[in-house]
């Protein structure tokens, strides 16, 4: 049984992905129970409670689960895996935005002694990147450099817009546009100033020149040190307009992770921002097309000791579906590897160390999701 | 101690305007609010005193305007409470001033001009900068006029640091930036779309800005008292520095103006009021000054010319006052009115409008020792 917890956005395209691949039996896990069980009915799943401020719950949520995909906010992820532990069930998440990631890694031990495995940071990315690194590092001898690049276009036309529209997690973005983003540079890793290196990159056709910049992420936790590369950057582009919101509401202290007293409250800034963005109305779209490029450029010597470079591209279309799904397919795929014993290691891993680049890119081509090894396609 | 003035709101920063301004020209003034910390300088002061006073709570009120000892009492209060400073009022027995009440509330408190003229008491509305100054300067150029046909009016300022500072109450703002206006066209009231944009203008000491029509109270009472004189328009526009609109858009478009409640680790937060409690714990840029232009053009005719008479009203960030930047000329025209009333050289009675009652030259000369200037077609006349 494959259970998910959490059934936001990404949740429900994990949810719809199982439906339509997967046979065996799926359990969600919320905290409210009415909230899915219309999306329950329809894709004949089972409804468990479970609240992960409430660790015995999810031990009991868990119960006789082959796998958890744990797709609630990065901050819970410990004590998801802690439950895992406890409820004896291996366990997928979306990523840690670097400093979580690193922590989860510390639980390597417990979840070897228990026979048991965690891969961390399995969506788009972390997660397809880290395979498309993986798949590219076998082509070098020595890596210097490993860029990753993120940059979509939303070519969709809405019935309503809405006043913010994030591609994923609003919390996450706040905190992405907050922390210090890591960069492995020379072989150590710095921490630059948020939302900087924003510069021009082009992009294939059709996503285009974009502005990424560099953002925390979970890849530089574990790519430097797993594909031994010297340098190591992560940029994710974001519309211009989006950047200008999210930079207002910076520059007049809106972001800013400390209390402050409302009336007889005490609230944390950062928090209640996010709270209040989330209740913004949604775009509602009257034809969903979007395109999204993970690219991942690899440079290095090959095993001649000639310079070569590499570029990893994967191109997903989405007409009418969000390019989210990206982040939703890949926890789907690999949890129905553990399920179907493709994985038997234990342990808390990252996806370039555990994942069959060939099985998975295989896998993502069946959701419209193709890879591209130097504009060759691969899958 | 007997106090002289009652000032309503004196923790928020209009309120701390005026009762500076009011200690500072020898008077016995009770302040009363909230949050006491916030005036603990002001509260040094020989001839001030304080007390919590939370104006939801009528009776109260009354009674601590009553143990004053004051007739006066300026309401610096957010304006939807403004019906129950005036019902406070109304018990206590005492005269009132406020910053206005935009055009909806501003009608409710006409309602109640029978009660305070049967009391021989004031009720005096939009006593700030606009309402208040634009008023009184408007009230200086229709006397000169035998007829009056349109009168244009509105705001502008800028900043010499391009950082955002809010430029008054938040809540105001949201209010006029989300409210569809009200303008006087032909006579008849019309609505327009909300906020829309109106072009761009040369303001005196501002330079070029654009102006954006919004809600506005002077509408409603321009017409109610210049009407007879033939009054057929009048239009209100604010503007607004590029690099601070942007920001006020931002906000509301983001659903940080919103009344609306959140709901966060078990508490109820009311949007607005975080987003005024993030905005005030940000400091002003060091040396950040602000200049406002409070502007009135009001065409007519005179001996049977057409005639078109321009005020203006100028007021720069002033030593001891940083804190207000150019907020001063709401605060500290509220303060001069109810000093004018106190000194009888305001003399009416009931719901009323600065432009009724207020003494323009003795109002302007004041506004000058402030060092707020008047302009009449270009020429300053205070």
């Amino acid at each position: 049984m494959i259970g998910i917890i959490g059934l936001g956005a990404i949740g429900r395209i994990i949810a719809s992905d199982l439906h339509k691949f997967y046979n065996g039996k799926v359990v969600y896990i919320v905290r409210d129970k009415s909230s899915v069980n219309n999306l329950a009915k329809k894709f004949n799943a089972e409804v468990r409670f479970g609240d992960v401020n409430d660790p015995d719950s999810l031990v009991n949520a868990f119960k006789n689960l082959k796998v958890v995909i744990h797709a609630v906010h990065h901050e819970y992820n410990i004590a998801v895996m802690k439950a895992c532990l406890k409820a004896d069930c291996n366990y997928i998440d979306l990523g840690g935005l670097y400093h979580f990631t690193k922590k989860q890694l510390k639980l390597f031990n417990r979840f070897k002694k228990k026979n048991l495995l965690a891969i961390i940071g399995m969506g788009a990315s972390p997660g397809i990147t880290n395979v498309m690194a993986s798949y590219g590092s076998r082509f070098f001898k020595e890596i210097n450099n490993i860029q990753f690049l993120i940059g979509s276009e939303d070519f969709s036309t809405y019935k309503k817009e809405s006043p913010l529209t994030n591609l994923y997690s609003i919390q996450t973005i706040i905190e992405e546009f907050s922390w210090k983003p890591a960069v492995f540079v020379d072989g150590k890793t710095i921490f630059v100033e948020p939302i900087s290196g924003r510069e021009e990159y082009k992009f294939p056709s059709p996503v285009g020149s974009k502005k990424p910049q560099f953002t925390i992420h979970s890849e530089i936790a574990t790519i430097p040190y797993n594909l031994k590369s010297k340098n190591v950057s992560f940029k994710i582009a974001f519309d211009d307009s989006f950047v200008d919101k999210i930079l207002t509401l910076k520059r007049i202290g809106f972001t800013v992770d400390k209390d402050i007293k409302i009336k007889d409250n005490k609230v944390n800034i950062m928090d209640t921002l996010v709270n209040i963005l989330k209740k913004l109305p949604r775009p509602i779209p009257k034809k969903l097309n979007q395109y999204e490029i993970i690219r991942v450029i690899i440079s290095g010597f090959d095993y001649y000791g000639y310079d070569k470079q590499v570029i990893l591209d994967a191109r997903i279309e989405s007409i009418n579906e969000t390019v989210n799904k990206d982040t939703g397919v890949p926890p789907s795929i690999v949890s129905q590897m553990i399920v179907n014993n493709l994985i038997n290691k234990s342990g808390v891993f990252p996806p370039e160390l555990i994942i069959n680049d060939k099985l998975f890119f295989d896998e993502l081509f069946k959701r419209n999701i193709f890879i591209f090894c130097n504009d060759r396609r691969i899958n | 101690m007997k106090f002289d003035f009652v000032v309503l709101g004196a923790t928020g920063d209009q309120g701390m305007i005026a009762s500076k301004d009011l200690l500072e020209s020898g008077y016995k003034v009770l302040l009363c609010g909230r949050n006491k910390y916030r005036i603990k300088q002001l509260l040094r002061h020989k001839n001030a005193k304080f007390d919590y006073v939370n104006v939801r709570d009528i009776n109260n009120t009354a009674k601590v305007i009553i143990n004053s000892g004051a007739k006066i009492v300026l309401n610096c209060v957010e304006l939807r409470l403004n019906i129950n400073v005036m019902k406070a009022c109304l018990k206590a027995g005492v005269n009132y001033l406020d910053l206005g009440g935009l055009q909806e509330m501003t009608i409710q408190q006409y309602k109640f001009d029978n009660d305070f003229k049967k009391k021989k008491l004031l009720v005096l509305l939009g006593c700030g900068s606009t309402p208040g100054i634009a008023n009184v300067m408007t009230r200086h150029a229709v006397g000169q006029l035998d007829s009056v046909d349109h009168i244009d009016l509105g705001f502008g300022w800028d900043s010499n640091i391009k950082e955002f500072v809010i430029p008054y109450s938040i809540e105001s703002i949201v209010y006029e930036l989300t409210t569809a206006p009200v303008a006087l066209e032909n006579g008849k009231f019309v609505n327009s779309k909300v906020c829309y944009y109106k072009g761009v203008t040369n303001l005196r000491e501002v330079g070029m800005q654009n102006i954006y029509c919004i809600v506005h109270s002077e509408v409603f009472t321009f017409h109610k008292y210049f009407r007879n004189k033939g009054l057929k328009g009048v239009h209100y526009t604010a503007g607004f520095p590029e690099h601070s609109h942007k920001v006020l858009k931002t906000l509301i478009d983001l659903g940080l103006g919103s009344s609306d409640f959140v709901k966060i680790g078990g508490n109820e937060i009311k949007i607005i009021d975080f987003t005024r409690e993030v905005l005030k714990s940000n400091k002003k840029p060091k040396d950040y000054k602000e200049v406002e232009n409070v502007w009135v053009k009001v065409i007519g005719k005179r001996l049977g010319n057409n005639k078109t008479i321009t005020m203006e009203c100028i007021t720069k960030t002033l030593s001891g006052y940083e804190f207000a930047g150019s907020n001063i000329n709401t605060g500290m025209s509220i303060s001069i009115m109810a000093q004018l009333l106190f000194n009888s050289l305001i003399n009416s009675i009931g719901v009323t409008a600065p432009e009724t009652c207020v003494p323009c030259i003795e109002f302007f000369k004041e506004l000058s020792k402030r060092r707020m200037f008047v302009y009449e077609n270009n020429k300053k006349i205070n």
